[in-house]
């Protein structure tokens, strides 16, 4: 469920750099108040170890489809939430630059949405309140599937709502979400089945090393209240990023904006799924697409700018279809110019060598 | 594991590009991300000024080509799955080129390919044309926390040993089963990853003690002097500017105009 | 100079779960001296280096390094005196490039960045690895890596150097080129290896461990002609031996 910098807006993609700048220099900030220099190399090592986890495929039961483990509840529980927050953290940072998974203004959002819920929601609330006291081999498979559900439940709605707040998919909200969970339950209980399995094997095989976890990861300063106050804070900064984009730079936003004001509504075809799922989100809408004019002008009170603007002249989406087509003309003849400069200049860089 | 063997930041080429300091690199990939990013979702042309920084990045440094699009389209499966059902969603016509109708949808769609293509191509520009040790070494200068970029490099450095371990087990496991790839059946597959898990932890209980055998206190000491000289500077300011010009001013438009295509 | 010596008494240890891999070893090591340490797989080679370096402590007895008896406190004063080659060098090369992990125990004893890159160069010429410095440590062959293992020892001019299985892994071209590095090293040398010619053309000494005891300690030629001593402790006569 990796994000795609192509799906995200700089504000939205923005935001969560910032959220997720923070989480990491907090979490830094509680490793260096419990030193321990074996975590050093026990962090690198792990990460790769998920990285190499990820290579090796299973059937999926009754499905005839393959998955591959996550690891990032197994992460957090051999680990800690702060040092498996960081090496999922690397280990995203790895595959945007290596393997392009995801991009680097996606970078953010996936970090907090694959790192984030499971090592500071679901390891403390769910994994420690169910496994913490009494670990037997019942309540560690329950804890870690349990946590591994709800972890990948959490993503996979953060995905949907960065997306949604970004406006580059058209999809629909509900659409997207009807899309995003029951696929990411399947995921979630495969891999929740996964992480007790393996978490089983080495609680068996090495108790030790759980039991050593769990005591290099106090669960002190994790309440569920100081949880909630980061999240609000951490949507106060994606909604601010957001408002003062919308009104610096309106045509990054516009396009809702003109579909809000209704010139550009879905084309509705009759009946069916589309229709339905239109009138579902009427009632329920809250996001970009239909909600921003509600939501926009109290949250940045104040600035005259960011209310809707009435298109201008030179915004998007512009339906004159003679101005299109030249844009179109242009674009091509950039392409091409483009291309004769690198050609240029491998020519130039070649006889230099 | 390709991936990583070809461009596992060992980026050893001495072209211009790659002598630059790795944070004037990392400042302009990340203004073109950036810049590419926050153009309107029916943007297509208007992006297409953008595409000289990969060509000419790619041109000046000497990598293939293919290689740049070989690791850009190993992105493209989920962006093309969710930009597909802009298609669906958005019919409202916006161009009609002679005959053809355009909706907004496949504008739309469009765009996100294109800005997928340029997004990740900076980003494997990068780690192409810088060696991951430098690059670490200029994350550490701008003050990134160093438990992470530690973090980054230790795992750089062990991605290959364990991905190798792993295609070991699979493989043993594949010679047991006749030939025929099986898929793995879960009850094999748990106590494999398992297995993997305990290795992976003895290493770093050996990686800790060759670490502390030579002193190691808990803070890892580099000495990786960046310099950064006046031609970073300028790299930087130069790009910038393009980028600018092109974010706020229809380039491909005025083309257009001095073509007189109307 | 004579104080670059190495004395055990009476090294005992048992692992966490009830192993015990050393039952009482005593053994002295004087300056300058190359001894080989054999014995077969699980003999206790691997214990003991841990336990001379302070990575494991000992449940009993004494290890005295040129007169600094090992100990929590003295643990890191012992290290800097003996430098310990791992057996797997990918353990032992954990930095990005070869520069960083040759610099890495220089800058750890707190050295200026003159003096390390002095330390990093030497190092890696007495290995004939100077040509490597800026690659990456995990794109090197297996005789690369293990010259460049050595070096990130040497830069740190220990006194004693213990080595497990040196030899492991390399091509008969890499070992010989490690043995002619062996043999002209002045540091007091222990090195723990299955291969016994090249304890033959190394180590005048040879300390032979049984299932964590000592079955024999002396001259090696002497050691290796005992043909019951190696067939009960599980050895085979070197075939330099043989001829
Ligand atoms: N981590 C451990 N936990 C428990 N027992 C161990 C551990 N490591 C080693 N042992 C046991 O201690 C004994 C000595 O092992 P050691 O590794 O020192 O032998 P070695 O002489 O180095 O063998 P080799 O030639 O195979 O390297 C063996 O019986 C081994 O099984
Ligand atoms: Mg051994």
């Amino acid at each position: 469920m990796h994000m795609a910098d192509a799906l995200l807006s700089p504000a939205v993609g923005g935001a969560m750099w910032a959220v997720t700048a923070g989480l990491t220099a907090y979490s830094a900030k509680k490793l260096k108040e419990i030193p321990d220099d074996s975590r050093v190399p026990l962090m690198g090592v792990l990460g790769a170890f998920v990285f190499a986890a990820q290579m090796i495929n299973f059937s999926i039961p009754a499905t005839g489809s393959s998955g591959h483990l996550g690891g990032g509840m197994i992460l957090a529980i051999l680990l800690g939430p702060h040092a498996a927050f960081l090496t999922l953290a690397s280990v995203l940072v790895v595959q945007a630059l290596f393997f392009a998974d995801g991009g680097l203004l996606a970078l953010g959002c996936n970090i907090f949405n694959m790192a984030f819920f499971p090592c500071f929601i679901a390891y403390p609330f769910i994994y420690r309140k169910i496994a913490g006291r009494y670990a037997t081999a019942k309540t560690i498979s329950v804890a870690a599937t349990v946590s591994a559900v709800i972890g990948l439940q959490l993503g996979a709605f953060s995905v949907v709502l960065e997306t949604m707040a970004s406006g580059i998919s058209a999809l629909p909200f509900n659409a997207f979400v009807l899309l995003m969970q029951p696929i990411h339950l399947a995921i979630g209980l495969v891999e929740g089945v996964v992480t007790a399995a393996v978490v089983l094997f080495v609680w068996q095989a090495r108790p030790e090393v759980l039991a050593m976890a769990e005591e290099n990861a106090p669960m002190r300063g994790f309440s569920m209240k100081k949880v909630l106050a980061g999240l609000a804070a951490a949507a106060l900064v994606t909604g601010g990023a957001l408002s003062w984009f919308a009104s610096t730079y309106p045509d990054g936003l516009e396009w809702s904006m003109a579909k809000t004001s209704g010139s550009e509504e879905l084309p509705a075809p009759e009946g069916g799924i589309h229709a339905a799922l239109a009138g579902i989100q009427e009632k329920t809408a809250f996001l970009p697409d239909y909600g921003f004019r509600a939501s926009e002008p109290e949250k940045s009170a104040g600035t005259e700018a960011e209310t809707p603007k009435p298109e201008t002249p030179a915004a998007w989406p512009n339906p004159d279809a003679g101005t299109s087509v030249s844009g179109l003309v242009g674009g091509a003849m950039t392409l091409v110019l483009a291309a004769a400069i690198g050609m240029f200049l491998r020519r130039t860089s070649a006889a230099r060598r | 594991m390709e991936a990583l063997a070809g461009a596992s930041g060992d980026a050893l080429g001495s072209s211009p590009v790659h002598r630059l300091d790795p944070r004037a690199k990392c400042v302009v990939t990340v203004l073109f991300v950036v810049a590419v990013t926050s153009f309107g979702r029916y943007d297509v042309s208007r992006l297409m000024p953008f595409v000289l920084y990969p060509v000419a990045i790619a041109t000046l440094s000497g990598v293939s080509a293919g290689s740049v699009a070989a690791r850009t389209l190993a992105a493209a499966p989920f962006i093309l799955l969710v930009g597909l059902f802009n298609p669906f969603f958005d019919r409202q016509v916006i161009v009609r080129i002679g005959g053809l109708a355009v909706t907004g949808g496949w504008m739309s769609f469009l765009s996100i390919a294109v800005r997928s293509f340029l997004a990740v191509s900076a980003a494997v520009l990068l780690v192409l044309t810088t060696r991951f040790d430098l690059l670490c070494a200029g994350l550490r200068k701008m003050c990134l926390p160093r438990v992470f970029v530690t973090q980054l490099e230790f795992l750089h450095r062990y991605i290959g040993l364990l991905a190798g371990e792993a295609q070991r087990m699979v493989r043993a496991h594949d010679l047991r089963s006749n030939g025929n790839r099986p898929k793995l059946a879960l009850v094999v597959y748990a106590p494999m990853i398992g297995l993997l898990l305990l290795r992976a932890l003895d290493r770093a209980t050996r990686v800790h003690r060759a670490m502390k055998a030579r002193l190691f206190d808990g803070e890892i000491r580099v000495l990786r002097p960046l310099a950064f000289s006046r031609s970073d500077f300028l790299f930087i300011l130069a790009w910038g500017g393009y980028f600018l010009v092109c974010r706020f001013a229809d380039v491909p438009g005025l083309l257009s105009g001095l073509a007189g295509v109307r | 100079m004579s104080h670059h010596y190495l004395e055990v008494r009476d090294l005992r240890y048992a692992y966490p779960d009830g192993t015990e891999a050393l039952k009482g070893v005593s053994f002295r090591l004087e300056h300058g001296e190359a001894v080989g340490l054999v014995g077969a797989n699980g003999a206790g080679k691997s214990t003991m280096m841990l336990a001379l370096t302070g990575l494991i402590f000992a449940s009993g007895g004494t290890i005295d390094v040129g007169g600094t008896l090992l100990s929590k406190k003295t643990v890191g004063e012992v290290r800097r005196r003996i430098g310990f080659v791992f057996q797997d060098s990918e353990d032992q090369l954990f930095m990005p490039t070869v520069f960083d992990d040759v610099a890495f125990g220089p800058l750890n004893q707190g050295l200026s960045e003159p003096e390390v890159r002095e330390r990093v160069t030497d190092a890696l010429t007495r290995v004939g690895a100077e040509r490597l410095a800026d690659r990456p440590t995990y794109r090197l062959s297996g005789g690369e890596k293990r010259a460049v293992a050595i070096a990130t020892v040497l830069a740190m001019l220990p006194d004693v150097l213990i080595m497990d299985e040196p030899g492991s892994g390399l091509d008969p071209y890499g070992r010989r080129l490690l043995i002619g590095l062996l043999r002209d090293f002045r540091h007091t040398r222990l090195i723990a290896t299955h291969d016994l010619d090249m304890v033959l053309d190394v180590c005048p000494r040879t300390i032979v461990l049984h299932e964590g005891r000592i079955a024999a300690d002396g001259d090696t030629r002497t050691v290796f002609s005992d043909a019951a001593l190696l067939e009960r402790c599980r050895l085979e006569q070197p075939s330099g031996m043989r001829k």
